[in-house]
């Protein structure tokens, strides 16, 4: 646990073409936003970002919301073409990410251009014909 | 009169001597009170609390002291006068009489606005703090019958073909009833209750009011005024004050005030009304996601307990349901999920994925499809919102039972072996909901009688409490109490981890919790089939 009072704070230190977000304090459904609307600014303020670390050595609680947020933090720097980097995972993260599924998904290279419209088409509005058609051109496999 | 000094003085000024004689009296005096002739009586010509007051001056006295109960203020012909006594050396007194008509008028008018803003302080004090829309109906009705009709009704607007009406006699309690009737025959009802184009007051003829509107034994009927209760954009309903024949009838100051404390109780309603309609629909919500009841299907023991969070905004996440084989000797499918976030989003996801789920039925032999199909009816460009969840095939063959499980993100099924053995099964997969492509393992387990299979959400594991009130139940701590349950039926072990969870929480705010347990019976199975009935087991 931090000293700092309940709630979330955020250190961001940038370079040229990389962005840290240092997280202190827990990542929940009350907090989320906060983070979200950080590295939306932060992707928003610099197209052309290589690289978006997140560090995440004082975290405290890491709920489902932060999952989620996570996910969308992804979502986010893949359509900019923005790598996103987890660092400094304490295990309460890495057995979230690790039960979830996720890890793989959130921290791998950020697809190309042209991987990321695709990626988009698979997301629009499904029947479940473009669901099969879509299912084997997946990119990963966990098994 | 010579050597009168206040002959031209602008009060009228009376002078009396201690017998009670009037002695002299000045013009305005003259002008006040003509009967008062210098040596008249003065008990005959002024009005009896001035005689009254002048008895009452101690004679001879140097100064005035009197007795302190007699007014010395009163009529003299319709006006008030207040009177001021002079005493001379020889018991003569000096009345001077001060018109305060006007003074008293005013003074009244300042009284009468305290006691209204009060009134009004105390209604909105009283109405705001009650978010139910009866007792806001209750509290209008009594507080208009008490402090400006005689009687009143709170009527809200028509629920179908019925009117809502709260009926308050002053002096009495609020009675609640339903009329059917149409608001439109009353005139101004029907206006005041839509809201929209705002409506004066209107004045309702006695004669043409309706029956349902007099309250039983009210009597005749003087006066009757209909003022709309204005909510928040919308009418939230109309208040009807009536007053007995031979009481005075409603000024128009009066109607301005009743439309002051119409205002308040409106707004006390409308909210009270939005409040109720939020609450109903969580309620239907949460209705449709109440767990279902659990029992044995084809030999095959199922229970479920699902403990909702007591916060309103945390409940919603926890899900599960059982779906028997439609054909016999064909597994049926367990499902037990949890949804990211909470409160009403939550509740609308879950619902979406008990429903597709159910309609996936058919595939239920190929989780990895079934996933697959779900995660890609669930994805949206609109939030990152997931589910996790288990999907567990359980068969009845022979005396044991095969679960086929697989996790799609979810905690790890747990398994209860006879020697109180607790492994983890083993399986894997993807969240579903985000992801473009999810994929998962899927691990088959074989229960011997007595031996189970324990579904749970995190609810469970992440319930915060124990010794210091900051530590979780944890995945060893459940492991731990499991290896106790070793050949406890399905109801049993899900009833006991319920038990220790809320132990260790000890009365602090949780996530919902779901437990869900697959067994396979350990003793003779009587009933062939199907057994829904309890007391399934010989002893």
């Amino acid at each position: 646990m931090t000293t700092l009072p309940p709630g979330l704070h955020l250190v961001t230190i940038d370079t040229q073409d990389t962005v840290r977000i240092e997280i202190t304090g827990d990542l929940d459904y009350q907090t989320v936003d906060l983070l979200l609307d950080e590295v939306t600014s932060q992707l928003d303020a610099r197209p052309g970002l290589k690289d978006l670390h997140l560090h995440f050595a004082e975290i405290g609680i890491i709920d489902s919301m932060g999952l989620s947020v996570l996910l969308m933090i992804h979502r986010r720097t893949a359509a900019a073409g923005t790598r996103l980097h987890l660092d400094d995972r304490p295990p309460n993260l890495n057995r979230l990410l690790d039960i979830t599924g996720t890890l793989e998904y959130l921290t791998a290279a950020p697809p190309t251009g042209a991987a990321t419209s695709q990626q988009h088409t698979e997301q629009a509005p499904p029947t479940a014909g473009t669901a099969q058609a879509a299912r084997p051109t997946g990119p990963d496999s966990t098994t | 009169m010579p050597g009168f000094p206040w002959s031209r003085a602008p009060y009228p000024v009376l002078v009396a001597d201690a017998g009670g004689l009037v002695v002299q009296r000045n013009d305005a005096a003259q002008a006040l009170l003509p009967a008062a002739r210098p040596g008249a009586r003065l008990a005959d010509v002024v009005p009896a609390w001035l005689a009254t007051a002048h008895r009452s001056m101690r004679l001879p006295a140097p100064r005035a002291t009197r007795e302190s109960d007699v007014p010395l203020a009163g009529l003299i012909a319709e006006r008030r006068y207040e009177a001021h006594p002079s005493v001379a050396d020889d018991g003569t007194v000096a009345w001077w009489l001060v018109d305060d008509t006007d003074h008293q008028l005013v003074r009244e008018a300042l009284r009468m606005e305290r006691e209204r803003t009060s009134f009004l302080a105390k209604a909105s004090s009283i109405l705001l703090s009650s978010l139910n829309l009866g007792r806001c109906m209750d509290v209008t009705a009594q507080m208009a019958a008490e402090n400006l009709a005689d009687a009143a009704l709170a009527i809200a607007p028509a629920r179908g073909r019925r009117l809502p009406v709260v009926t308050c006699l002053r002096g009495g309690t609020p009675v609640t009833s339903q009329e059917s009737v149409d608001p439109d025959d009353v005139p101004g009802l029907g206006e005041a209750l839509r809201g929209f184009p705002p409506v004066p007051s209107r004045w309702l003829d006695p004669a043409s009011a309706p029956a349902w509107m007099i309250p039983e034994g009210f009597g005749p009927v003087g006066a009757i005024v209909i003022t709309p209760l204005p909510g928040h954009g919308v009418a939230a309903g109309a208040l009807v004050l009536l007053r007995k024949e031979g009481s005075a009838a409603f000024t128009e100051e009066e109607e301005v005030f009743a439309r002051l404390f119409a205002a308040r109780s409106g707004a006390a309603m409308s909210a009270a009304r939005l409040y109720a309609e939020q609450t109903e629909i969580t309620e239907v919500l949460m209705r449709e996601l109440l767990p279902p009841a659990l029992h044995q299907i084809s030999g095959v023991d199922f229970a479920g307990s699902y403990r909702p969070s007591a916060d309103h905004e945390r409940v919603g996440g926890d899900f599960y349901d059982v779906h028997p084989a439609a054909v016999e000797g064909e597994p049926s499918l367990v499902t037990l999920g949890d949804v990211c976030g909470k409160g009403l989003e939550a509740a609308v996801l879950t619902g979406k994925i008990r429903n597709t789920l159910h309609a996936l039925l058919p595939l239920a032999d190929d989780h990895q499809r079934m996933l697959s199909l779900l995660n890609t009816a669930l994805l949206t460009s609109h939030h990152t919102r997931f589910a996790t969840l288990v999907l567990a095939s359980a068969v009845r063959q022979g005396s044991e039972v095969q679960v086929r499980l697989t996790s799609a993100g979810h905690p790890l099924p747990l398994i209860v072996r006879a020697d109180g053995t607790v492994d983890v099964a083993d399986t894997r997969g993807n969240l579903v909901g985000v992801l473009p492509d999810v994929h998962a393992r899927t691990a088959t387990v074989t229960l011997a009688p007595g031996e189970s299979c324990v579904l749970f959400t995190d609810g469970i594991t992440e319930a915060k409490g124990g010794p210091l009130g900051d530590s979780q139940f944890g995945e060893e701590r459940l492991k731990r109490a499991l290896a106790g349950c070793a050949g406890m039926p399905a109801e049993a072990i899900v009833e006991h981890v319920q038990m220790l969870a809320s132990q260790w929480l000890g009365g602090r705010r949780h996530d919902d919790m779901a437990v869900v347990a697959i067994s396979a019976p350990r003793t003779h199975h009587l009933s062939a089939v199907d057994g829904h009935t309890r007391g399934r087991y010989t002893a």
